[in-house]
């Protein structure tokens, strides 16, 4: 447990002094220039505009810090040969894909906080009242990331960084759109494309179900019993995209 | 010398983009027809996107009706642009609004009553819309019947929480002026009971207008209201209309 920990806070350590914080920066500069800007061509819309087109910069700024960084984690610890140091004490492959894992789960958590807090704080001010939904929509925004991390750090452990990168987005893209591979089954007479058409499904994992943004602008009122089902479902892929890491992992020669 | 070729080089280039983009027309307005692609194509590729994508396109509507309302007049895209708003995100009440008076100037008051339909059936609370549709009914329907048209809408919103006291007095002015006398006559004692000192004496200017003058008629023109009043109410608002009819 304390070498999960040690490597898991030197993770966090590491990726802290990337600079990864400055993200938080970056957004709060842009939703104060987008809150000016969209006061003045959303005919008094500025709220609904600035949550909703926050929470997606939330959900790409995370996005970024996700898929570069959690593609990069283990290439780093290779290129620059701590693995060696590190796997010739007693830490497992596994323990060690976990706590590298939770290190960057503690780094997005800052970074999300930082972003969720500061709209949540700017919508307050623009629209006049609190939207507690937004913090909500952030937490699982986050799930969602831990989801896309733990599958990128599976991807680099057989592939270059930036294909596991390119692949991380891909599936991001892909989990916003699982339900329409799930509608494709309904579709065609063969069976075989219905087949293939539902493991597509099962297999990306169904990041839309947790999404809570339409509520977030009124749109929709959550089933949270149904999100809590759907988070756990999302927990549960991410610990098996950790397991397959981890068995990747443990195949891999250096 | 080098150092000096790369300084002009860069110089040139730098005059060249900026003197060029700068001096563009920026306030050209675009092309009318704009690719709006249908609202079931984001539906299905970007649900949990699809508030986000309809947020774009309001900015974006907005955006090409100021451009083009004040130039070429040529709204050509802008009731599929709104249709794709209101699809997408259909509990967003602004776009439905807008629609009153920007589809009527692309030409389609059709379409924007049936945009206001279609939003007061997704958000049956909201007392703007069926406002808003008393006022299309109004002003676009059918002269015969365009004022009974309205007072109904003007009702329905009078009744939703919200609504100005205003709403439910254009009801019953629309009621009396559509020919409807019974109705406005017990809309303007729903105004008289429920309104401050101002709406009673508004409710009692419009039954004045409506009842016959002579005092018999007069009362029994008022005893329906009696079922639908507070009694206080009812002998206030009598007191207040017999006291000037000849008998």
């Amino acid at each position: 447990m304390t070498r999960l920990y040690a490597v898991a806070l030197n993770t966090f350590k590491e990726t802290i002094r990337d600079r990864i914080l400055g993200v938080i920066v970056v957004f709060a500069l842009l939703m104060i220039v987008a809150s000016l800007w969209l006061g003045s061509i959303s005919l008094g819309q500025e709220a609904r505009m600035m949550k909703d087109l926050g929470l997606v910069a939330v959900s790409l700024f995370g996005l970024v810090v996700a898929v570069f960084v959690g593609a990069s984690l283990l290439h780093k610890e290779i290129e620059k040969r701590t693995v060696f140091v590190i796997l010739s004490k007693p830490v497992g492959r596994a323990q060690f894909i976990f706590a590298k894992f939770l290190g960057l789960a503690v780094t997005l958590a800052c970074v999300l906080a930082g972003m969720g807090l500061f709209l949540f704080l700017a919508d307050w001010i623009v629209a006049g009242s609190p939207a507690p939904l937004l913090l909500a929509a952030t937490a699982l925004i986050y799930l969602q990331l831990l989801v896309i991390v733990a599958v990128t750090m599976a991807l680099s452990t057989v592939t270059s960084t930036i294909l596991a990168s390119v692949l991380g987005i891909t599936v991001f893209a892909a989990g916003q759109l699982s339900r329409s591979a799930l509608s494709l089954t309904e579709f065609g007479q063969s069976a075989a494309m219905k087949g293939l058409a539902w493991v597509v499904y099962v297999v990306i994992p169904n990041l839309n179900a947790v999404d809570v943004k339409p509520a977030v602008v009124g749109e929709s009122s959550p089933d949270w019993a149904l999100i809590a089902a759907w988070a756990g479902y999302l927990g549960a892929y991410a610990v098996l995209a950790l397991v397959l890491a981890s068995w990747l992992f443990s195949r891999k020669e250096f | 010398m080098r150092r000096v070729v790369a300084i002009v080089v860069v110089l040139v280039c730098l005059a060249a983009v900026i003197g060029f983009q700068g001096t563009r027309e920026v306030n050209a307005a675009g092309d009318p027809r704009v690719f709006v692609p249908s609202p079931r194509f984001f539906e299905r590729l970007a649900p949990s996107f699809r508030t986000t994508i309809a947020d774009v396109y309001w900015l974006g509507a907005v955006q090409y009706y100021g451009e083009h309302v004040d130039g070429d007049r040529r709204l050509d895209s802008l009731p599929a642009m709104l249709d794709l708003v209101t699809t997408l995100s259909p509990h967003f009440i602004e776009p439905y609004l807008f629609s009153t008076f920007a589809l009527v100037d692309a030409g389609e008051p059709q379409m924007a009553y049936d945009l206001l339909e279609r939003g007061f059936k997704a958000n049956p609370r909201d007392w703007r819309l069926p406002f808003q549709l008393g006022f299309m009914a109004y002003t676009y329907g059918p002269k015969e019947t365009k004022a009974k048209a309205a007072a109904q809408w003007f009702a329905i919103a009078g009744k939703l929480p919200g609504s100005p006291p205003f709403v439910f007095r254009l009801a019953a002015t629309l009621l009396a002026k559509g020919g409807e006398r019974e109705k406005a006559a017990l809309m303007w004692g729903q105004i008289y009971s429920q309104g401050d000192k101002y709406a009673r004496a508004k409710a009692v200017a419009g039954l004045e207008a409506i009842l016959p003058t002579e005092k018999q008629p007069r009362e029994k023109a008022l005893v329906p209201l009696y079922r639908t009043m507070p009694r206080s109410d009812f002998d206030a608002l009598v007191a207040d209309l017999v006291a000037g009819t000849t008998p």
